[in-house]
């Protein structure tokens, strides 16, 4: 056994500097990413910061595995082609799957935006290599990761399932469903654009998260609904204009149009507008809300 | 020359705007040339000149002097709406971002998210400076240490009191070894405990080799810790200089038996500024030892003493004089 001194020693470690490389601005840049990333996540935070975004990422890989057990039973008990149609796919998951991300972005987006402003932490960043750009920037990015994300990955493990438990084999199936592969990345960057500009518009002006959210999910439901109205019960001219109020509806709309299926019995279509009026609206909400994000933080900085 | 210049060198490289030689020679601080910033129809900085140089530069004014719209504009924050500002030598209109990666910032207020513990967001802070994540990581362990705060780095800032609070955000505005940093009033809302410990760090901060541009409306704390002060009144400077040259000095009350005359006139020869009533001399040095100064007056005038005692002329009745004086030139 080896001696052990009488008494311990402080020793003053002192400073020393920083010698090894820097990134400058884009690694600042990325690190906003990253902290995007994990700030919505809720890691390296407070357990009960979890639960709302992994409660809702596992309800997607959930109803991904049950409705790809559906299709594998229905395999297995050889149902006919009619009936397999019938069974939900990759248009059917994102009728669900849109509910549960209107959730997602409701949570996301307030909490990438409003904690920084609010709690002065934007002076830090300012003091940064950063633009004002290049942090919203970096902003959009993680919040498009998250979002994409939460669309992609559970529609890539249900295409592969699909393709594994298909009668016809793996590879005949991915050949017969080519189109997969750009619908769903479209249909999740229509769904990526429609709702997170809301969001984005409303987490730029309201201070605090939960309010925040609530707003954005209370804007989706009412100005669907007041849409409805214009469009079924008022009768003055221009009223069908109110259509395009129907901001949770269009991303629903483009989806059809996309997949091929009926695109009539949405606010849009009933009040005689064309599937791309929608796309156009879409477009030019985003644009409205990223000239206010930038006007606003312009100012504050 | 500090060791973390060299890479300093390659960070500006990298933003393609100053070579290392060229930063390394140098030595002035600040530079700013009829700085001019308004809040609508308020002047907060009216036409500011200032040459500072490295060291521990206190900024001192009242509430609303100007101090944070100076120290704001200096690091780009801010646009003036005249004049020209150089830190490190180079211009902040053009250069804002290679300023930005040689400088901390303290703001005044809060800037520390209450969900990350301390080590999460002062390494954070280092990653914001383009630290890669493993050094930023390395980075947070050691000045958390340093601010004396390495038992509670993995505590949620949230929980934190305010000198605890206050010693992150010092933690974060030098984490990426900066070659000054801006500390907008550091000390407030600190116990005289706290208080005491954050001058220290400060202090410290000018034996690193980092520079410090210490904001203040306490002068008492710029007192004991710069070596250079910038008097700030109504968004005009009144004052910038040495510490020393300020008039702050040391005082000295002498009751002599006899003539006091002799006396006064062997120190005001040698440099001295010297008042007397009766047999009461009121002796007052710049540089000089004022104790050595009066015993040999006393010695080469034969004059006994009676009474003596010390007084300090603080910063505070300097700040006051020259405001008064620039009033007067108003």
């Amino acid at each position: 056994m080896t001696d052990r001194p009488a008494e311990a020693v402080i020793v003053d470690r002192g400073y020393r500097h920083f010698e090894g490389i820097r990134k400058g601005r884009r690694g600042a840049i990325g690190a906003v990413v990253r902290d995007g990333l994990r700030r919505v996540l809720g890691l390296r935070r407070k357990g009960r910061r979890k639960i709302l975004p992994w409660s809702l990422i596992t309800m997607a890989l959930i109803s991904v595995a049950v409705l790809s057990a559906l299709h594998y039973a229905a395999n297995r008990v050889g149902v006919t082609d009619l009936v397999a149609d019938e069974l939900p796919h990759h248009r059917e998951y994102f009728e669900f799957i849109s509910r549960v991300a209107l959730l997602f972005i409701a949570l996301a987006t307030p909490e990438l935006l409003v904690p920084d402003r609010e709690q002065g932490v934007l002076a830090v960043y300012l003091s940064r290599p950063l633009r004002t750009i290049d942090y919203l920037a970096a902003k959009a990015t993680a919040l498009g990761i998250l979002i994409l994300g939460f669309f992609l990955i559970p529609q890539t493990i249900f295409h592969l399932l699909l393709g594994l438990f298909s009668p016809d084999g793996f590879t005949t199936y991915m050949l017969d469903h080519i189109d997969v592969l750009w619908q769903v990345p479209a249909t999740s960057l229509i769904y990526f654009v429609g709702y997170a500009s809301i969001a984005l518009i409303i987490a730029t002006l309201i201070p605090r998260v939960g309010f925040a959210a609530g707003i954005f999910l209370g804007v989706m439901i009412m100005f669907n609904a007041l849409s409805g109205f214009f469009v079924e019960f008022a009768d003055f001219a221009g009223s069908e204009y109110g259509a395009l109020l129907a901001f949770e509806s269009h991303p629903h709309l483009i989806r059809d149009w996309i997949f091929g299926a009926s695109t009539s019995g949405y606010p849009m279509t009933r009040a005689g507008f064309e599937p791309w009026v929608a796309l156009v609206t879409i477009v030019a909400i985003a644009a409205v809300a990223v000239g206010m994000a930038w006007n606003r933080y312009r100012r504050l900085s | 020359m500090r060791h973390g210049a060299s890479n300093r060198g390659s960070s500006l490289r990298h933003h393609g705007t100053a070579s290392r030689a060229s930063f390394s020679r140098v030595t002035s601080l600040i530079s700013t040339r009829n700085l001019t910033h308004s809040y609508g129809d308020i002047k907060a900085l009216d036409g500011v000149t200032l040459e500072v140089p490295r060291g521990k530069i206190g900024l001192v004014g009242a509430n609303g002097a100007g101090k944070t719209t100076l120290i704001r504009n200096l690091l780009g924050m801010l646009r003036p709406a005249a004049g020209h500002m150089e830190v490190l030598g180079m211009p902040v209109s053009r250069e804002s971002l290679d300023i930005r990666s040689l400088v901390g910032y303290m703001p005044e207020g809060n800037c520390l998210p209450l969900d990350q513990t301390a080590a999460d967001f002062v390494g954070y802070a280092a990653e914001l400076a383009g630290l890669p994540t493993d050094a930023a990581r390395r980075r947070s362990s050691e000045i958390l240490f340093l601010v004396g705060l390495h038992e509670e780095r993995f505590r949620y800032l949230g929980d934190f009191s305010t000198g605890m609070f206050q010693r992150v955000k010092l933690a974060q505005a030098i984490v990426h070894d900066p070659e000054v940093a801006f500390l907008d009033e550091p000390a407030s809302g600190l116990d005289p405990e706290g208080r005491e410990h954050m001058l220290d760090l400060i202090r410290r901060l000018g034996d690193f080799g980092i520079s410090v541009v210490f904001s203040s409306h306490i002068l008492s704390d710029i007192e004991e810790t710069c070596d250079w002060v910038v008097m700030l009144d109504g968004g005009r400077v009144i004052r910038s200089g040495p510490i020393g040259d300020l008039g702050i000095a040391e005082s000295l009350t002498v009751e002599v038996l006899g003539d006091p005359e002799p006396a006064a006139r062997w120190m005001t020869e040698r440099g001295a500024t010297v008042t007397f009533a009766g047999a009461t001399l009121d002796v007052r040095t710049a540089g000089e030892d004022v104790f050595t100064l009066v015993r040999d007056a006393l010695v080469a005038t034969n004059l006994g003493v009676r009474r003596l005692s010390q007084r300090a002329v603080t910063l505070e009745e300097a700040f006051i004089r020259e405001a008064q004086e620039e009033e007067g030139h108003d």
